[in-house]
């Protein structure tokens, strides 16, 4: 499947960009010879990685930027330009990470093919910190046919009865995919997929234990998140769904909209019903496999 | 004298053998100056190996860290270019950043000096000294996750080097240190814990470089 790259640059210039983009197999440039018309480009193709020079005929390539990190925070960027640092205005710009690449160095142009590749395959700017074993990971989460498997009506009955043995104002479950959260079931509020860097359980699943966030606000990984911060959570506890192999697939998590606190029986209950959670994929996904056999005898 | 593989890298005096390229290393400590010594070890530059290093340096100035590296392996400061966020720059390998807040600017100029590294050898050390001065500074935790997953982690996949992020577990981050650490665990390959025990000694907890082990090394 092509990917494509939006390529930001003076028609002048674009040429060379292009080429080098397209040199690489898989890849398609998408041109956009100014910042308008690379807004327009991100509103009306799916893009998965951006090449921007720096001077543009109506701005910079920093607006280009600032506008993908407004509607697609987790696409990486590539700031090509023979532009120095030192003469880059970031003032406006302060926490809008790129990657920079040195259009002046002289195997420029294969490098850029070769880094757009390389921040498309591994997510490369996304703004949490993914486990060392990210692809097997994922591999045994895609082992699961959730989508297939009965397990709507379980999982909410499971997410009725956490909610209800904390006293909490929300329960989920959701399983941790590449760019997402994928919320299977939820009690007390309506969530679908959540962007991945958006979510509390992208760091709880880091973890071992369970982890317990008391006040969002105490903390900078959540304070500044606004999709949290809007949602009116205030604390949070989740507890990693790990396949029999040790890969953390999902989390069984609880919400509150007050500050709160939970002891380590709270925790060691909390991990339980994560266990249970799996233990019910586990079964589902068992028995759908043993189906087909079934049908054959 | 060290004898230099292609695909590994060493340590002086750390008894750590040798660390594979690709290696990611998270270090941590409570004490300032133990963490600085065997970062400093980690990252100094094997002349016989032809390597070059960049270093963040958050509360040091460039001139500091070279000499720091000089006395770690002698000639290694010439080796390394400097971003500092103290001091003056020399136009040349040591430059200054004026905001460390300004994750944006913080990131190009790490590029930027790892690439010219790379285009004088192919062999190179990075580190960060100290990760959690960037993290107080940024506004955003995850500014600070982007940073290391597009300047810090990726020259270590597409290169032959190694690098060090240093996080002093005492310094305020504005978030649970003990938390950020278990989780930037999983993320690096490898985790380095240095515990001070002794006017001159240290503790260091390996695991992810060989087996897992307690060490004693002398600072």
């Amino acid at each position: 499947m092509s990917r494509n790259v939006l390529c930001v640059d003076r028609s002048e210039r674009i040429g060379g960009v292009v080429d080098a983009v397209e040199a690489e197999d898989g890849l398609t440039a998408v041109r956009a010879p100014s910042v308008e018309a690379a807004r327009e480009r991100l509103e009306s193709e799916s893009i998965v990685c951006v090449v921007t020079a720096y001077d543009l005929p109506d701005g910079t390539g920093m607006d280009v930027v600032g506008a993908i990190r407004e509607t697609a925070s987790q696409t990486p960027c590539v700031l090509f330009t023979d532009v120095a640092p030192s003469d880059i205005d970031t003032a406006s710009f302060e926490e809008v990470i790129v990657e920079y690449l040195n259009r002046d160095l002289p195997d420029a142009a294969d490098r850029l093919g070769f880094v757009a590749n390389d921040v498309i395959d591994h997510s490369a700017q996304v703004g949490f910190l993914a486990p060392d074993d990210e692809g097997e990971r994922l591999e045994a989460l895609a082992a699961y046919d959730v989508a297939e498997l009965p397990i709507e009506e379980s999982f909410d009955r499971l997410t009725d009865l956490i909610a209800s043995h904390f006293d909490a104002g929300v329960a989920f479950i959701g399983l941790i995919e590449r760019d997402e959260e994928n919320v299977l079931s939820c009690h007390g509020a309506e969530m679908g997929s959540i962007t991945r860097e958006d979510t509390i359980c992208t760091h709880s699943m880091l973890e071992e234990d369970v982890m317990v966030v008391e006040n969002i606000h105490e903390d900078k990984r959540f304070s500044g998140n606004d999709l949290l911060v809007n949602l009116g959570i205030v604390s949070y506890a989740g507890a990693n769904m790990t396949t029999d192999d040790g890969h953390v697939i999902g989390q069984v998590c609880l919400i509150d909209f007050e500050e709160r606190r939970y002891s380590e029986a709270e925790r060691h209950e909390l991990q339980q019903f994560a266990e249970t959670a799996m233990e019910i994929l586990d079964l589902r996904q068992a028995v759908r496999a043993e189906r087909p056999l079934e049908v054959a005898r | 004298m060290t004898l230099v593989s292609e695909d590994t890298f060493e340590a002086e005096g750390l008894s750590l053998g040798p660390i594979e390229s690709g290696t990611s290393i998270l270090l941590t400590g409570d004490d300032g100056d133990a963490l600085a010594s065997v970062f400093y070890r980690l990252v100094a530059p094997d002349a016989d190996g032809d390597e070059r290093a960049v270093v963040l340096a958050t509360e040091e100035s460039g001139r500091t860290v070279r000499r720091s590296l000089d006395r770690t392996k002698r000639g290694s400061g010439d080796r390394a270019a400097v971003l500092a966020c103290t001091g003056t720059g020399d136009g040349g390998d040591v430059r200054v950043v004026d905001d460390l807040g300004d994750l944006t600017r913080l990131g190009m100029d790490l590029s930027s000096m790892v690439a010219e590294a790379q285009g004088q050898s192919a062999r190179f050390r990075t580190g960060m000294l100290l990760c959690s001065s960037v993290c107080a500074a940024a506004a955003d935790m995850r500014s600070v996750y982007r940073l290391l997953n597009s300047t810090f982690l990726p020259e270590l996949r597409r290169g032959d080097g190694i690098g060090v992020c240093a996080l002093d577990t005492s310094a305020d981050v504005g978030t649970n240190a003990r938390s950020v650490v278990a989780g930037m665990n999983t993320s690096f390959s490898a985790h380095v814990e240095v515990e001070r025990t002794g006017r001159r000694e240290a503790t260091l907890t390996v695991s992810g470089l060989g087996d897992d082990r307690t060490t004693t090394v002398s600072l």
